[in-house]
């Protein structure tokens, strides 16, 4: 087979995102998956976006990813969180149809120019010295490339637990890749083990919905792309929510001593945020019911998925639990619950841009680098996607700072302090969180992907329009004065004008909406989002701006970068631990090296004066 | 390259009474400082004759004021110096109001540090200011633990504690909305930010009035009956201001005293010290000694040599003491032939013998002659870091109830806990998160 410039392999969320980004920078691109029917594929739970989770959703789509596009063609029940918080930590969820979701991936991988989609199974990978040569698949064949991108998920030596039940598997029905995972191992690149785990899935026409709360989506229906339009959402559905109770807790109580989770045999490390619902019984005894969501698998399908119950309990302990909840007492599981311990390796021994310190040209994405969830895979994929085909291109690697958007957060945190349990993205992680918001994903990060080429024409014209009349408005309001008598805007506000004011003064006031206020001044605008960010740029101006003012001060000092062979056993009065510590993390500039757990201010400017001192001989040798 | 945008300040050489203190000003902004400190102009390599004012218009001191203009100066960049005659307490009042107008304290070595980057230094010197650096960081620690001792740093700790709580709600709601956490926060935030303040308020009164900036350092004596406190304590004030007595427990009460040793004011406490309390008056005596020496700035801990000391108890004793101890061991005249070793401090009230270098230890342990970061500039830092907690849980206060802004309420008590993290240590995020996960059952 002829040679590649980038190899992808999966095709999970991350896959499907790097190979989508590699083959838009222009590289030649291989997906290499194990099955192509299960491109796309959502391992868990059938939702994307959520708190966090939108904000990685909508970046990815301002940086032209897929996943946004899809969530909305499949999206059958919208949710806008946080909506009475405020814009910085408002978020959008919806419940996705399994089958849509997958069939859009599907489409628009098979539309993407330069991208070839290959079904075979990677069992060994090739290098040359420390160079990425080539892969190896279980029909033999033997496939040249320049970058490789392994986005393998949960499938390197995972093991599937129900009850004290245990079986080799990638996620439920599939194989894992033990070939794969004992290559890598022998690499020596820090392996570890995690686990996550997966509710019982019931069948729809066996529960009495009449016994539980509905939850109606949105009436009025957010979309996740900067492309999308509510139009494009299939038709949506109800989600209902249901309880456990002191029952249901009894129930699982007596089957503890079956619980792989409590008897020792699951080694790995599960998320605290997302524990299954043994652990919440046993860690919150006092709490005497939990919630669950009942939300629907896709709209060709009866089949449920509760929300609230991951379980890795025998199975007739399932069946029992689940039959004690209001409305489930005489429902019928189709899958039962699972939990799955998974190899990841240690982000540290990343670079940011997401290639392995060892190899250059292997780079790693999603939830092998010890995170989780669908969205958190894609935004990795993407970097890891675009910077395997720059490196091919021999073109500098890019990733967005902390202060940019939260995939710059993610991957900082990762590659700079590591992960014991599944990373999960939260808006709390995020110091710049007034400036990353999902409302201006487009506008922090479409320029910067037009500049590096992942933007196509259609984005690109659309994204201009709204940019040029949001600064087109934002002029106009300094200039267009309401008069104290105006019935419209007094009608707006808690307090009455009494004086002439600028559109820009009124916007500022808490209780006006932008869309009307502007409206009311006879401005016509394409899009209400353009009225969201007039709005959100008057009102949170001053905070705005003092947190930029904070990435400014900071930039001088924390951009200076750090040469990757520079010697830090060299820095005389550094600690060994923070010398340890530096030359496994490698840090880029000196604001990485400030944010490793443990590295004390005085210990920054030390590695600063020594930087100064490492520069200085070099340009006397240069002389 | 410019390698720094802001501009830092510090105490070069706090002075004691009658010497020249100096404060050092160094950055974009310098300059504009030095104006507005003298309200009058500035010139290139001129001292100046003026007054200093703070921000009241109130003069703090009369002295010299020299401007460098960069890259002229020692740091290569621009520089002021204000050169005073007050004692620790004017020299902070200097440095107070150089980082009210918009610098920052400096960092251990930062200066020299500067200088090295700015080319000012050369390269050879760059060992040397690793050296600096380290050694005044150890420093700057060792103030800021001795600021932070007793009530001080109890206060410090049970404030952040409360506002750890009131940030795991506002976060917990904010990230996660759906796990019925909401219901918690609404009640009683508002009166939650109010004890805020008010403990807030308390840290400042008590940082700046019960310690070192207006009364001078304070110097509590402890020991055993008969150990020599009171005797010390006429030593070092140079009068008769507490009873000596040969009978053990002569005092009972404590005696206070200012007295100026190497030109620094010291506040001499005697107390009762440390004994088994045979009657009613002798337990409240010990018991008010025990008060004091949480306060302390430092605590002289005095031990009877002629006791048949061993060597092994006095390294227990050492390896024991707090931060802000000295032991001292007195009555060294009643030794006939073993010695001391010389790492121990020795005294002889009686004689004078050692009192010199015990005066020495006192002004070295405050770190205000090597121009490091001294129990005063740790105090100065922690209470710029208490006024900017103040104003953003002030900030905060006012987005109580107030829709929409949950975000900027959490921004403010983020930004709040920042400022006191700079005193006890930094709570990152995950540590934030995992405090949310101890306290709430989250997770569908
Ligand atoms: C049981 C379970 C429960 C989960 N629970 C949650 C949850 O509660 N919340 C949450 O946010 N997330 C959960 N997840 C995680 C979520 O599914 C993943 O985070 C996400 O799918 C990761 O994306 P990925 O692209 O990294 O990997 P995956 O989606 O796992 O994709 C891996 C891809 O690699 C392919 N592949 C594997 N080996 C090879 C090989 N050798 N050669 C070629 N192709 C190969 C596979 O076929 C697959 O297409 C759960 C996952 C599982 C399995
Ligand atoms: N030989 C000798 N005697 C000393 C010295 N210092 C103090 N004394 C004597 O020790 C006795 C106790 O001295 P004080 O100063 O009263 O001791 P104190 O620690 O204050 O005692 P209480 O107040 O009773 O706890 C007095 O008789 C002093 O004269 C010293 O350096 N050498
Ligand atoms: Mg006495």
């Amino acid at each position: 087979m002829k040679a590649f410039d980038v190899i992808v392999v999966g095709g999970g969320h991350a896959g499907t995102e790097a190979a989508l980004a590699s083959a838009r920078a222009g590289a030649s691109t291989l997906l290499l998956t194990q099955n192509i029917e299960t491109i796309g594929q959502m391992s868990c739970n059938p939702a994307i976006g959520g708190i966090g989770k939108s904000h990685l959703v909508k970046e990815i789509d301002a940086l032209g990813g897929a996943i946004g596009i899809a969530a909305d063609r499949a999206g059958i029940h919208w949710r806008i969180l946080n909506s009475r918080k405020g814009p910085a930590v408002q978020a959008t969820r919806a419940q996705a149809d399994r089958a849509l979701y997958k069939a859009a991936i599907r489409e628009i991988v098979e539309a993407q120019a330069g991208l070839s989609i290959f079904q075979q199974s990677v069992v060994d990978l090739r290098f040359k010295g420390q160079k990425v040569d080539s892969v190896i698949t279980d029909s033999g064949l033997r496939i040249k490339t320049k970058g490789l991108v392994l986005t393998v998920g949960t499938f390197l030596g995972g093991v599937i637990h129900v009850g004290l039940n245990k079986q080799t598997g990638g996620r439920m029905g599939d194989a894992p890749s033990n070939l794969l995972a004992q290559k890598l191992r022998d690499i020596e690149f820090g392996v570890d083990r995690l686990k996550t785990g997966t509710p019982p899935r019931i069948d729809g026409k066996t529960v009495n919905f009449g016994l539980l709360e509905e939850q109606p989506g949105e009436s009025q229906r957010p979309t996740m792309s900067f492309l999308g339009k509510p139009e494009d959402h299939p038709r949506q559905v109800l989600c209902h929510i249901a309880h456990t109770n002191e029952r249901t807790h009894d129930i699982i109580r007596k089957g503890l001593d079956r619980s792989p989770l409590f008897t020792g045999e699951i080694e790995g490390v599960g998320p605290r945020y997302c524990p299954s619902i043994e652990d919440k019984i046993k860690r919150f005894s006092d709490k005497n019911q939990h919630q669950i969501f009942i939300e629907p698998e896709g709209l060709g399908t009866q089949e449920l998925y509760p929300n609230g119950i991951s379980t890795s309990l025998p199975y007739d302990v399932q069946l029992d639990l689940v039959r004690s909840i209001k409305g489930f007492e005489a429902a019928h599981i189709t899958r039962p619950g699972y939990a799955i311990e998974y190899d990841f390796f240690e982000p540290r021994n990343l670079y940011p841009s997401l290639q392995t310190k060892k190899i250059v040209g292997l780079f790693f994405a999603g939830q092998i680098n010890g995170t989780t969830g669908y969205e958190e895979a894609a935004a990795q994929g993407l970097i890891a996607g675009l910077n395997a085909a720059r490196l091919s291109q021999e073109k500098e690697p890019w990733v967005p700072k902390r202060s940019e958007a939260y995939v710059g957060v993610m991957i900082d945190d990762l590659v700079t302090m590591g992960t014991k349990e599944p990373y999960r993205m939260f808006t709390s992680r995020a110091e710049y969180r007034l400036i990353l918001r999902q409302d201006n994903a487009d506008r922090r990060l479409t320029p910067k992907g037009r500049e590096l080429g992942i933007i196509d024409e259609k984005r690109w014209t659309k994204f201009c329009e709204k940019r040029d009349q949001i600064d087109e408005i934002s002029k106009k309001i300094k200039k267009i004065f309401i008069s104290a008598e105006d019935k419209k805007v007094n009608a707006m506000l808690n307090k009455p004008l009494g004086r002439e004011y600028s559109l820009l003064e009124i916007m500022k006031r808490p209780e006006i909406k932008g869309m009307a206020l502007l409206e009311a001044a006879g401005l016509k605008m394409i899009s209400s989002s353009v009225a969201e960010q007039i709005e959100i740029d008057c009102k949170y101006e001053g905070y705005i701006s003092r947190q930029e003012k904070e990435v400014e001060k900071n930039k001088s000092h924390s951009d200076q970068p750090i040469p990757p062979d520079f010697c830090f056993d060299s820095i005389p009065g550094l600690s060994n631990e923070a010398k340890q510590k530096l030359a496994l993390i490698k840090p880029k500039n000196l604001g990485q090296a400030g944010r490793i757990p443990g590295m004390t201010p005085a210990a920054v400017s030390l590695l600063m004066v020594y930087l100064k001192k490492g520069d200085s001989i070099q340009n006397v040798h240069a002389d | 390259m410019a390698y720094i945008k802001d501009t830092i300040a510090a105490i070069a050489t706090p002075s004691g009474k009658g010497g020249v203190g100096i404060v050092r000003i160094s950055g974009p902004v310098a300059v504009r400082i030095g104006k507005e400190i003298s309200k009058r102009e500035t010139e290139h390599r001129v001292a100046t004759l003026v007054s200093f004012y703070d921000d009241r218009g109130r003069t703090i001191d009369q002295g010299l004021l020299i401007c460098f203009q960069g890259p002229h100066s020692f740091t290569g960049e621009d520089l002021i110096e204000l050169q005073g005659h007050g004692g620790p307490v004017v020299m902070d009042l200097l440095l107070k109001r150089a980082i009210q107008l918009g610098a920052r304290q400096a960092g251990p070595g930062e200066f020299s540090q500067r200088a090295f980057l700015n080319n000012k230094i050369d390269l050879v010197q760059a060992e040397a200011i690793a050296d600096l650096i380290n050694s005044s960081s150890e420093q700057a620690a060792l103030g800021s633990m001795r600021s932070l001792q007793g009530d001080f740093s109890n206060q410090i700790n049970s404030t952040l504690k409360k506002l750890v709580q009131l940030r795991v709600l506002v976060e917990a709601a904010a990230d996660f909305p759906e796990d019925g956490i909401e219901a918690e926060i609404n009640k009683d935030e508002k009166e939650k930010l109010t004890y805020l303040l008010n403990q807030l308020d308390q840290l400042l009164e008590g940082a700046k009035e019960g310690h070192a900036f207006s009364q001078g350092v304070s110097l509590v004596l402890t020991g055993k009956p008969n150990a020599g406190k009171s005797s010390l304590m006429n030593a070092l004030c140079k009068r008769d201001v507490s009873i000596v007595t040969e009978i053990p427990g002569t005092t009972r009460d404590v005696v206070r005293e200012d007295a100026i040793i190497e030109g620094v004011t010291f506040r001499i406490l005697d107390t009762a010290g440390t004994r088994q309390a045979k009657n009613k008056i002798e337990a409240e005596g010990v018991k008010r000694a025990l008060k004091e020496v949480e306060r302390a700035d430092i605590v002289l801990n005095l031990v009877d040599v002629s006791e048949n000391i061993e060597l092994e108890m006095m390294e227990e004793l050492e390896k024991n003491k707090r931060a802000k101890e000295i032991v001292v061991y007195n009555k060294v005249d009643l030794l006939h032939k073993k010695s001391i070793p010389s790492s121990f401090q020795c005294v002889s009230v009686k004689t004078g013998d050692g009192l010199q270098k015990l005066k020495k230890r006192l002004i070295k342990e405050l770190g205000v002659l090597s121009g490091g970061d001294s129990i005063f500039s740790a105090r100065r830092r922690h209470i710029t870091a208490i006024e900017q907690a103040r104003i953003h849980i002030l900030e905060a206060t006012g987005f109580i109830g107030i829709e929409n802004q949950i975000d900027l309420l959490a921004e403010e008590l983020r930004l709040a806990q920042l400022a006191l993290d700079s005193i006890t240590g930094t709570f990152t995020s995950d540590d934030l998160l995992g405090e949310i996960f101890n306290n709430f059952c989250i997770g569908k």
